[in-house]
């Protein structure tokens, strides 16, 4: 059996000769829920709109449910449902009538669309707003309503990108239950690109993840966090100058120490982070160093995502930082 | 295809009826023309009977009884004009908003999504150019205004002629205008090139004056001027003919090459900006 998304080699550089996607091998499997995780910049919106034809690649190929994106792009269209990251529904016209339009253009009957819309319009918590006009809607529902019109029409493979930006808590939450809802009761296979590592983690079967274009790690989040094969220690010592690092290094058990990107904290990786915190206020009592916090983490795809990219997740997506301990993450960062 | 199609024309319909100063403007533009051009300049007061030059005049007007009836049908080309002016917004804010996008990812046949704007477009240009005629009648019973008048005679064929010839004139300035919103990005760059169209387009065409009247070379382009055509088509139809050097068949092939002409391009440009790059 085919593949739902597959691409080989698959590549875009912009006319300015911004090389927004490299090199992308890629494949997922009809039912599955995939998330590409990235940065901004990364090129997430670029490789969706390769996939759903809204963009011709310059270098390999992508194929939907075994149709090839450049050759057979209306057969393309026709098995795909599609998120944008920017809102693109109508202002002056209803929520209902924006999912009527998207209906039909993608082929449905008034009669077929009504409950469908009616379904979706209830499960994206829109339907006491359906009849408002779109100008009148807060970010939130906006947002849901752009889910709403990409998924309308029953597609096969879903394609969202960003589609919780914007999304309170509760949102996000009632969004994720949803997406599994269409996987489970739909078998739609469903591609999101994200920049919340929770989204990814919480929703998806297998992660990518995407920087500069490039495809660094592919895997189920819980094995791409097994392979890190490691907790983190977080310890702040009062004094920033206080020589913690090198107290910590000689703990026994400690597979490796990095500075934390903030506060002149430490960073230590171990095997089982609960059992390892008597030995650090032991080690940092004898040496007489006051500790102002100490936090244990379980691994993270935040931890995943440094460890393959080399820099701290967070820091990139608030365009940040020029000095501190930032500085080592731009050097990481530009390998 | 045909659901798609009627996809957007209920989406054009909408977008329009929910903008209220859209839907008044194309009221009040007909009935203020009418007024405000027809009753100002008015070759017969200009012009009396048996003042020099009287008979020229009206010889010009090529059997309309008076010069408000020839002016208010040349105003029903301009209304047409006006009103399709605007048709490639929609294209622009479209592009602009992301919503273009969104239209590309469907199925929908490109053909279908081009033919229903046109429809949509073309139908909001004619009837302000209806009511504009509709108006110019009903000035007739309001004292103190000329209105206009026509032959108590105008036969069905006549009646389907002017018809037929305010559809293909619509259709002609529609295609035209929604070539600008395909082709450009900017709206400075689309409300620019329109309103340096829109009065050349009048002024050479015969809408307010006999193109006897005219130097040779202006002569030219207005014989040749879609709103002349439909314009010559229209006040055969309505006033004694007298003069016209052809039928109104003849200018009413002209019209359709025109109008064949324009949508071809103009569905060549649509489907040109639905193109994936
Ligand atoms: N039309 C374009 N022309 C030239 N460069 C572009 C174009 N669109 C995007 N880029 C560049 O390509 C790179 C990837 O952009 P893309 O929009 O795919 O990123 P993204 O991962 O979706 O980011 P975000 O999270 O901010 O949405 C960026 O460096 C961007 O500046
Ligand atoms: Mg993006």
């Amino acid at each position: 059996m085919t593949e739902a998304i597959a691409a080989e080699q698959l590549g875009k550089v912009y006319a300015n000769g911004v090389e927004a996607v490299r090199a992308v091998d890629l494949s997922v499997a009809h039912g599955e829920i995939f998330g590409f995780l990235g940065p901004n910049g990364a090129g997430k919106t670029t490789l969706i709109s390769m996939l759903t034809t809204l963009l011709r690649p310059t270098h390999g190929s992508a194929r939907v449910e075994g149709v090839d994106v450049v050759e057979r792009p209306e057969q393309v269209r026709r098995r795909i449902g599609l998120v944008f990251q920017r809102s693109t529904a109508d202002e002056v016209l209803t929520g209902r009538e924006n999912l009527e339009i998207a209906a039909g253009l993608n082929g449905l009957s008034p009669a077929e669309s009504r409950p469908r819309i009616r379904e979706v319009l209830e499960r994206l918590d829109l339907t006491e707003a359906a009849d408002r006009r779109v100008s009148t809607y807060s970010g939130g529902m906006r947002r849901r309503l752009e889910i709403g019109a990409g998924i309308v029409h029953d597609p096969g493979v879903l394609f969202l990108d960003e589609p919780t930006l914007g999304l309170d808590p509760q949102g996000r939450a009632g969004f994720w239950e949803y997406v599994r809802e269409l996987r489970a009761r739909h078998g739609m296979t469903i591609f999101l690109t994200t920049h919340y590592l929770d989204e990814a983690d919480q929703l998806s079967d297998r992660v990518a993840i995407i920087d500069h274009g490039l495809v660094l790690k592919t895997g189920a989040p819980a094995s791409l966090k097994e392979a890190l094969g490691s907790d983190v220690v977080q310890v702040r010592p009062s004094d920033p100058n206080s020589g913690l690092r090198s107290v910590l290094e000689r703990i026994p058990g400690v597979r490796a120490v990095e500075p934390a990107p903030v506060d002149a904290a430490i960073r230590v990786r171990v095997a089982r982070a609960e059992a390892f915190v008597p030995a650090v206020v032991r080690a940092c009592d004898a040496a007489g160093i006051e500790l102002a916090a100490v936090e244990t983490r379980k691994p993270s795809l935040d931890e995943v995502f440094l460890s393959v990219t080399g820099r701290e997740y967070r820091e990139e997506t608030e365009g940040n930082p020029t000095n501190g301990p930032g500085s080592r993450a731009r050097r990481a960062g530009g390998r | 295809m045909y659901r798609e199609f009627v996809t957007v024309l209920r989406r054009e319909y909408l977008k329009w009826a929910r903008v209220p100063i859209w839907v008044a403007s194309s009221f009040v533009i007909p009935v203020l023309y009418l007024v405000l051009f027809g009753q100002a300049f008015d070759l017969d007061r200009l012009f009396p009977a048996g003042a020099d030059g009287s008979d020229y005049v009206r010889a010009a007007l090529l059997g309309a009884p008076n010069y408000f009836s020839y002016f208010a049908v040349g105003m029903v080309a301009f209304v047409t004009l006006t009103a399709s002016l605007y048709s490639g917004t929609g294209i622009l804010f479209d592009k602009q908003l992301g919503i273009h996008q969104r239209t590309v990812a469907t199925p929908a046949p490109r053909s279908a999504l081009f033919a229903g704007t046109l429809a949509f477009r073309a139908w909001s240009a004619c009837w302000p150019a209806f009511l504009a005629f509709g108006v110019a009648l009903a000035f007739a019973d309001v004292p103190g205004l000329i209105g206009l008048s026509v032959r108590p005679s105008v036969s069905a064929l006549g009646i389907a002629e002017v018809l037929v010839a305010e559809g293909l004139l619509a259709l002609m300035f529609t295609a035209l205008f929604l070539s600008f919103g395909y082709v450009l990005d900017s709206n400075e760059a689309y409300f620019g090139i329109t309103s340096l169209l829109n009065l050349p387009i009048l002024f050479t065409s015969n809408a307010m004056f006999p193109q006897a009247t005219m130097p040779p070379w202006l002569q030219t382009v207005t014989a040749y001027n879609p709103a002349s055509l439909a314009v010559n088509v229209m006040r055969q139809n309505l006033f004694a003919t007298e003069g016209y050097p052809y039928p109104p068949t003849l200018y009413l092939l002209g019209l359709l090459a025109w109008a064949v002409a324009l949508i071809a391009l103009a569905l060549y440009l649509s489907a040109r900006s639905l193109r994936v790059r």
